[in-house]
C-alpha cells in the first residue's frame, strides 16, 4: 500500500490553492464591488434623499417621497405607456421576423452560413451609427425611403416628426437591428431538433404544418422565449436610438422611461429622484423577469 | 450605448458618492478670482476650452494659437468640442464631479446661474475691475455674458457680480432670396409672412420659410421666444417669478398662433426636427425663400462648395440677402452668443493663464483681429470697426441688432425650463399638441419648476 506523498518542501501557506484562488479572484471582485455593487447601494441610499449632484449640500432624508412622486406622476405614466408600446411592438415584430427568417434559412442546405452572416451585420453595428444612418434614410426631405416612395407614386411621409410615425420608426429601426439576434437563437434551436422526429413524421405522412406545429415549435419555443426575454429587457431600457433619431419628439411622443430618467438626472440634476427612478426600473425588470422565468420553468416541466 | 442611461446614472451616483457629502453646495456664490493676474509659468502648458462643435469653435482655436502664442509661446489653446445637444451635460457633469478637464467653460448666458449657485466658476468681479474697461462694451452684452443675477431687461447693474466675459456675440439674421422676393427685405413680421407665402406659391419645390423647430438644445424654444418678443409678449415677470399668466397671456397666445398656424404651413414637410445645420442646408440648396439662423453659424452659406446657389461667393451673394429681423409690435431680437468662464476646479496655474488669456482677448486690438478672423466681438469699438463690418455680409446685421436684443430667463433652473419649452413648442409645431394647450402647459410646468426650486424634497419630474 502506497503511503500519501509528503507535502512539497518549502510550500508556504500563501501559495495554497485557496490562497491562490482568493488572490486571482479578489481584483475582479473588488472591481465589481466598486463599479457595480457600491454605486447600486449608493443609488438606493440617494433614492430616499433630495440630493442633487451639482448643487451639492447635504442629502436630506425624505423617505419614500421620490418613489411616491414617480409612481403618481402623469408624466411617468405617459412614458411608461410609450415604453410598453415600443417594447411590445418591437420585440413582437422581431420575434415573428427572426423566427421566420431562421426557419427559412434552416431549410436551406446551400449558402446557409453566408446568409446567416449577412443577416447578422446590423446587429454588429453601434446603435449610434444605426441611429444616424436611419435618421438620414428617414429624412422627410432628402431621405432615401421617401425618395423610393416618391418613385412609386406615393407621397412623402414625415417619419420622425409625426406622433404615430415617429414611434413606428423607432420600432422599425430597432427591428432592423435586432431581428438577427432572435434569428440566431431560433436558428440554434431549429438545428438542434433531432432529425429522427421529422423522419418519423414523414413515415406517418404528417403534413408540413403538422410537423411545424407539433415538432418544431414546441422544441424551439423555450429557447425563443429566452431570446424574447433578453430583447425585452434591452428594449425596456431603450435610450440611444431615441436620443439620435427623435430626441423624444415630436414633443414627448417617443420619450421612453430611460430617456426621461436621463432628463431628470442631467437637465435638472435631481439625483435623488433619478436614483429612485432607476431603482424602480430595475425592480420592474427583476419582477417581470422572475415571473417570466417561472413560466419558462413550468413550460419545461410540462 | 445600450447601457447609456444606466451608465450615466452610474456616473451621477458615483459622482455623488465621491463627494464628501458636506454642505459644499450651500455656498451662495462662486470662489473669487484674484484681482491681479498671478505670476504665470514659463513651462509649456495647454489651456483647454469646452464648447459645442460648430465653425466658431475651430475659428477660436486657430485664432488663439496664432495670436496668443505670440505673447505666450509656451501656451497652447485646445478647444474641446461636443455635439450641441450634449454641451450642457458635458460641462455640468464635470462640474458635478468637482473636477474638470477644461479650464475655460464657454457657457450660454442662461447657464451662468446654474454654475454660479453651484460654485462651479470663478467670480471675476475684482479681476474685471482691475483689468477690463467695462465702458468699452454695450452694457447689455456685458451683462448677458457675465453678470448674475441678471435682470430680465438685461441692463448691466454696476453693483452686480461678474462671472464671465464675452467671447462670441450672436443673434438671428433673416436670410432672404433676393432673386425670389426682391432686394428689399420685409420690414414687418406680417410682410415677411406674406412675402414667404407668395414666394412659396410662385416657386414650386421651394418652401416659404425655414427656421429652428427641433426639440433638442434650445432650438424650438428660441423660435417661440423670438415670435413672442416680436408680438409684444413676455417670457415671465422676473420680480414675482411668475410665468403662468404672463407667458400665456393674449400676446403670448397670438405669438403661438402666428408661429403654428401662419409660419409652420410655409415650412418644408418634415422640417419639424430642423436646427442650425438643416436650415443652412435648405438655404444652400435653394429650398427656402426666407430663413432664420444664428449669425455665427451662417458663414458656410457663402462657401460655393456647400451651395447650389452659385459657383463663387459673389454669385451666392447676388441671390442671398441678410437683414435684421422684421419687427411687428416690438423690434426685439434673440440674444445668442456666449461668454468665457473660468472653471473653479482648474489648477491655480491654469486659472492664472485663463485670466491672462481673457485679459488679452478683450483688448481692443485683439477684438478687431478676432472680428477679422470670423468672430463676433462684443466691444463697441470692434463692433463698429471696418475689420468687423467688412468681414461678412451679416456683420452689419449683428451691429444693428445689438440695441434690440432680449435674452431668456437667466436662472439656475434654466436647463429644465428650456426643456419644457422646447418639447411643448416642438409638439405644437408637429401637430402633437394644440398651440394653446402647449403654451398653457409650458406656463404651468415652468411655474411648477420655479416654485418647487425653493422647496426641500423630491420632485424634478
Amino acid at each position: 500500500m502506497a503511503s500519501a506523498p509528503p507535502p512539497a518542501r518549502g510550500r508556504s501557506r500563501r501559495l495554497s490553492d485557496r490562497g491562490l484562488a482568493v488572490a486571482f479572484i479578489s481584483p475582479a471582485m473588488l472591481l465589481l464591488l466598486a463599479m457595480s455593487v457600491f454605486p447600486l447601494l449608493w443609488a438606493l441610499y440617494l433614492s430616499f434623499t433630495d440630493y442633487s449632484a451639482t448643487r451639492g449640500g447635504p442629502a436630506n432624508f425624505i423617505g419614500f417621497g421620490n418613489y411616491t412622486a414617480i409612481l403618481t406622476s402623469a408624466q411617468v405614466h405617459t412614458r411608461a405607456l410609450t415604453t410598453l408600446i415600443y417594447v411590445v411592438g418591437a420585440v413582437g415584430l422581431q420575434t415573428v421576423l427572426g423566427f421566420g427568417i431562421a426557419y427559412l434559412i434552416s431549410r436551406r442546405t446551400h449558402g446557409r452560413g453566408v446568409l446567416t452572416t449577412l443577416f447578422l451585420v446590423p446587429m454588429m453595428l453601434s446603435p449610434v451609427v444605426v441611429g444616424l444612418f436611419w435618421r438620414f434614410m428617414l429624412d422627410a426631405q432628402f431621405g432615401v425611403i421617401n425618395s423610393m416612395l416618391g418613385s412609386v407614386g406615393l407621397g412623402q411621409v414625415e417619419w420622425l416628426t409625426r406622433q404615430r410615425t415617429a414611434l413606428l420608426s423607432l420600432v422599425v429601426v430597432d427591428t432592423w437591428q435586432w431581428t438577427p439576434f432572435i434569428m440566431l437563437i431560433a436558428l440554434a434551436g431549429l438545428t438542434a431538433v433531432p432529425k429522427y422526429l421529422y423522419e418519423a413524421a414523414s413515415i406517418d405522412r404528417a403534413s408540413e404544418w403538422f410537423r411545424f406545429r407539433t415538432i418544431t415549435l414546441p422544441l424551439v419555443w423555450p429557447l425563443l422565449l429566452i431570446a424574447v426575454m433578453f430583447r425585452a429587457i434591452e428594449a425596456f431600457r431603450l435610450f440611444d436610438l431615441v436620443y439620435i433619431l427623435t430626441n423624444g419628439g415630436p414633443g414627448v411622443s417617443t420619450e421612453t422611461l430611460s430617456f426621461h430618467i436621463y432628463k431628470v438626472a442631467f437637465l435638472g440634476f435631481n439625483t435623488g429622484t433619478a436614483s429612485a427612478y432607476g431603482i424602480l426600473m430595475v425592480l420592474v425588470v427583476i419582477v417581470l423577469t422572475q415571473l417570466y422565468l417561472r413560466y419558462l420553468n413550468k413550460l419545461k416541466e410540462g | 450605448m445600450q447601457l447609456a442611461t444606466a451608465a450615466m446614472l452610474l456616473v451621477a451616483t458615483t459622482v455623488a458618492a465621491c463627494g464628501d457629502g458636506k454642505d459644499d453646495g450651500a455656498k451662495a456664490s462662486a470662489p473669487k478670482a484674484p484681482a491681479t493676474i498671478p505670476e504665470l509659468t514659463t513651462a509649456p502648458q495647454t489651456l483647454s476650452f469646452i464648447w459645442f462643435d460648430w465653425p466658431p469653435a475651430q475659428a477660436l482655436e486657430a485664432f488663439a494659437n496664432t495670436e496668443y502664442k505670440k505673447e505666450r509661446p509656451n501656451a497652447t489653446i485646445k478647444v474641446n468640442t461636443v455635439p450641441n445637444a450634449n454641451w450642457h451635460d458635458a460641462m455640468f457633469t464635470q462640474f458635478a464631479a468637482r473636477k474638470t478637464d477644461f479650464d475655460i467653460a464657454i457657457l450660454d448666458s442662461q447657464h451662468i446661474g446654474e454654475a454660479v449657485t453651484n460654485g462651479n466658476i470663478l467670480d471675476l468681479t475684482d479681476f474685471v475691475k482691475e483689468n477690463i474697461d467695462v465702458n468699452a462694451y454695450n452694457p447689455y452684452l456685458l451683462a448677458a455674458y457675465g453678470q448674475f443675477p441678471q435682470a430680465e431687461t438685461g441692463k448691466r447693474d454696476e453693483n452686480a457680480s461678474l462671472y464671465g466675459l464675452p467671447l462670441l456675440g450672436d443673434t438671428w439674421t433673416m436670410i432672404y432670396r433676393k432673386d425670389l422676393i426682391g432686394d428689399k427685405p420685409p420690414q414687418t413680421w406680417d410682410q415677411m409672412i406674406a412675402a414667404a407665402e407668395k414666394c412659396q406659391a410662385d416657386n414650386p419645390g421651394v418652401s416659404g420659410l425655414a427656421f429652428h423647430q427641433a426639440n433638442g438644445s434650445d432650438a424650438a424654444a428660441v423660435t417661440y421666444n423670438t415670435v413672442n418678443g416680436v408680438y409684444g409678449g413676455n417670457l415671465w415677470d422676473s420680480k414675482s417669478r411668475k410665468i403662468d399668466g404672463v407667458l400665456n397671456d393674449a400676446a403670448g397666445q397670438e405669438a403661438m398662433d402666428v408661429l403654428v398656424n401662419k409660419m409652420k404651413p410655409l415650412t418644408a414637410k418634415g422640417s419639424g426636427n430642423w436646427f442650425i445645420d438643416e436650415v443652412n442646408a435648405a438655404v444652400a440648396q435653394g429650398k427656402a425663400c426666407i430663413a432664420f439662423n444664428w449669425i455665427a453659424a451662417s458663414g458656410g452659406l457663402l462657401d460655393p462648395k456647400q451651395s447650389t446657389l452659385g459657383t463663387t461667393r459673389k454669385q451666392i451673394l447676388d441671390k442671398l440677402g441678410f437683414a435684421t429681423l422684421p419687427s411687428q409690435k416690438t423690434n426685439l431680437v434673440p440674444l445668442g452668443g456666449m461668454g468665457m468662464h473660468v472653471s473653479a476646479y482648474s489648477s491655480k496655474e491654469k486659472q492664472a493663464e485663463a485670466l491672462n488669456f481673457m485679459k488679452w482677448f478683450e483688448r481692443a486690438d485683439v477684438q478687431k483681429k478676432w472680428a477679422a478672423a470670423g468672430g463676433v466681438p462684443s466691444r463697441t469699438d470692434a463692433l463698429e470697426s471696418p475689420e468687423f463690418l467688412n468681414a461678412g455680409p451679416f456683420n452689419q446685421v449683428y451691429t444693428d441688432s445689438v440695441p434690440r436684443m432680449r435674452d431668456m430667463w437667466n436662472v439656475p433652473e434654466y436647463a429644465r425650463l428650456v426643456d419644457i419649452e422646447n418639447t411643448n413648442v416642438n409638439a405644437a409645431l408637429n401637430g402633437a399638441k394644440k398651440p394653446k394647450d402647449a403654451l398653457d402647459d409650458i406656463a404651468k410646468e415652468q411655474q411648477s419648476v420655479l416654485d418647487s426650486s425653493s422647496r426641500k424634497g423630491g420632485g424634478g419630474l
